[in-house]
């Protein structure tokens, strides 16, 4: 009977252990995938990714990467298919559940089943629309912009406060609706736009993008809501504006701007005084990830416009940890609790049995790192009226320095009173990214 | 004796692995088609059973054939145009649009002509007729029946989230507009409705 006493005290460390799978934490633990990605070969990235499957609990993080790196090799298809099994688990696994709930109290805050911040979650559909919009399927992008709508709306229930109203998001619905001319729904969408940049903005420094400025004028006075027009003339400051006219095709020109920040471990050794036992905390800190573009200037026909931030997500992403701060701080704290006593009692019978408890309550004891990596560090947009025909677009993506680092080239060819929407990504180099 | 332990130990934990293992593999079942399984309550096909049977229903007992076969003498010829979904999930209508042509195409008082997605493998078949085939079996060129009505429709949602409980409201309307002078001929609308319910804690 001691002996089986003895044997299950040891036990409970053990099955941590076993629990805790490899040793490092999420973010730490693909620097093949990352050299790769920023090699910009997305072919083999897919299969150092495919490679490395991860645990069932991290599922969705496997499929947005997955996601988006079909998307950058140009398969918006498969691309299209994993986001919408991601869509599948988030909605399935939002829920709390009680097994997960107790062992983020117990082992650390990795063991329970991401689903995804508000912002990665609105960003997913945003990504799946562009998708759509890459392949021609105006109506499914639409699908997509409805589903944006349902998912900040549950956000906005769940009090997400200002970071669930992401501005971008909106945005891009908006567009949606106005390349297919419904100019209310479209209206409604930028409004939203509006107020989630004025939300934000509160927070971290974003200014309203004049490209939506320019939209809510002109939709307002298409629409026929003068006094609303009027309000807009005014806070705007451009009393004259003048309608360009519905002759024209447009061109949406947005670049997928570096990579979002990475969250780190940071770790905090306490040894008590009088108590032969170690206690460690570890929480979760975002670290930017440099070598983004300034932005990119875009010239047609001699004409040129700069791109402008639509969407911070190394912004959006840092709030939106430091919001959950208190929360990820408390449950650490209870859990040092909790561990602490568990090796006490350990180490009162057993002198080793409290060694190995220690130490595995120190192994499992890792910050929660997850998050969506291959997302931009931010999205810029520009867009231009065209008069249709064929055109030369060249987009010059520019050093904070202002000198040109590279030039893409595309030929496309704009038709009356429709819309072109471009896409470039931009990933620096690894080497770019050690010396900011 | 330690020996035999380890033994026994290995033993349970591979009645243990395989436990684990006989829960992962792929169970199938078959079942009717007209049974309702409501698994996310998204669009599915009992969904779109409803519509197909309840839009079929709708347009052969519809005054529209009759009027038309007393105005012109013939039967009436119909091209399928497009279903928008404008709902907030992708869709897929061609499930039931094809289960509307076949039933009223089956009733004998309808005809149906190929789409324009259906038709240019056609056209171009009779293109390599004209070279290929015999004279006796040639088919000639601008022989095909212009439809009369061309059917098109749209699917919109309504959907009403509080906490865990959502109520979601499909509407499907379809029209039949007279390609001679724009005129509906005919409309048939289905409407469904569900609550679905999430728990609130899993396990």
């Amino acid at each position: 009977m001691q002996r089986l006493c003895r044997v299950s005290r040891w036990a409970w460390p053990l099955l941590l252990m076993a629990m805790l799978g490899g040793c490092a934490t999420y973010s730490a633990s693909r620097p093949a995938l990352e050299a790769s990605l920023a090699a910009g070969q997305y072919e083999q990235a897919l299969k150092q990714l495919a490679e490395h499957p991860g645990p069932e609990r991290d599922r969705v993080l496997h499929l947005l990467d997955r996601a988006m790196l079909q998307r950058l090799a140009g398969d918006y298809g498969a691309s299209n298919a994993s986001f919408e099994e991601a869509k599948r688990i988030i909605d399935e696994f939002s829920t709390i559940s009680a097994t997960e709930t107790s062992a983020s109290f117990l082992i650390n805050d990795a063991t329970t089943t991401y689903v995804g911040e508000p912002f990665e979650q609105a960003l997913l559909h945003a990504y799946a629309a562009l998708n759509y919009l890459d392949l021609g399927d105006d109506e499914a992008a639409r699908v997509e912009a409805l589903q944006v709508d349902l998912t900040l709306q549950s956000l906005a229930e769940d009090d997400e406060g200002p970071l669930a109203r992401d501005p971008f998001a909106r945005y891009l619905a908006g567009i949606i609706y106005e390349r297919r001319g419904e100019w209310s729904d479209a209206l409604i969408s930028y409004r939203m736009a509006y107020e989630g940049y004025k939300a934000h903005a509160r927070l971290y420094p974003i200014a309203v993008p004049s490209a939506l400025k320019e939209d809510l004028l002109r939709l307002t006075a298409r629409v026929g809501l003068m006094d609303e027009h009027r309000r807009f003339r005014e806070e705007f400051g451009v009393p004259n504006w003048q309608d360009p006219g519905l002759q024209n095709g447009e061109l949406v020109v947005l670049l997928h701007n570096g990579l979002a920040p990475i969250k780190r471990e940071e770790r905090a050794v306490l040894v008590p005084p009088r108590v032969p036992q170690v206690v460690s905390i570890a929480l979760p800190r975002y670290e930017p990830r440099p070598g983004v573009v300034s932005g990119a200037r875009v010239l047609v026909d001699g004409r040129e416009v700069r791109t402008e931030i639509v969407e911070d997500v190394t912004a959006i992403a840092q709030h939106t940890l430091s919001g959950r701060m208190p929360a990820i701080t408390a449950r650490a704290l209870a859990r040092a609790v909790t561990k602490f006593k568990i090796t006490e009692s350990a180490r009162k019978e057993d002198k080793a049995a409290g060694l190995i408890s220690n130490v595995a309550g120190l192994l499992t004891e890792r910050a929660d790192t997850r998050s969506w990596l291959t997302l931009p560090a931010e999205i810029q947009l520009a867009r231009l009226r065209l008069p249709a025909g064929d055109h030369q677009v060249c987009m010059e993506l520019l050093s904070p320095a202002g000198g040109v680092v590279e030039t893409h080239e595309f030929a496309i060819s704009v038709a009356k009173d429709s819309q072109t929407v471009l896409s470039r990504h931009w990933i620096p180099s690894l080497s770019s990214r050690r010396t900011p | 004796m330690s020996l035999s332990l380890s033994a026994k130990r290995a033993a349970v934990i591979a009645l243990v692995a395989l436990i684990g293992l006989a829960g992962c593999s792929t169970k199938v079942s078959r079942i009717e088609t007209d049974e309702v399984r409501d698994l996310s309550g998204k669009w599915n096909d009992t969904d779109s059973r409803l519509v197909s049977e309840e839009m079929i229903g709708q347009m052969l007992e519809g005054a529209w054939v009759n009027n038309h076969v007393r105005r012109h003498g013939n039967l009436p010829t119909v091209i399928v145009g497009t279903v928008k979904n404008l709902s907030h999930e992708h869709v897929n209508v061609n499930t039931f649009v094809a289960d509307i042509e076949r039933a009223v195409i089956n009733s004998g008082r309808v005809e149906f002509v190929a789409s324009r997605d259906e038709r240019g493998e056609i056209r171009e078949e009779r293109k390599d007729m004209d070279v290929h085939a015999s004279e006796a079996t040639r088919k000639a060129m601008g022989q095909e029946i212009g439809a009369d009505y061309m059917l098109t429709g749209s699917i919109n949602t309504i959907v009403d989230k509080e906490g865990k409980t959502a109520v979601r409201y499909y509407q499907v309307d379809m029209n039949l507009i007279s390609l001679t002078d724009n005129r509906k001929a005919w409309v048939g609308q289905k409407k469904i409705k569900k609550v679905v319910e999430k728990p609130g804690m899993r396990f």
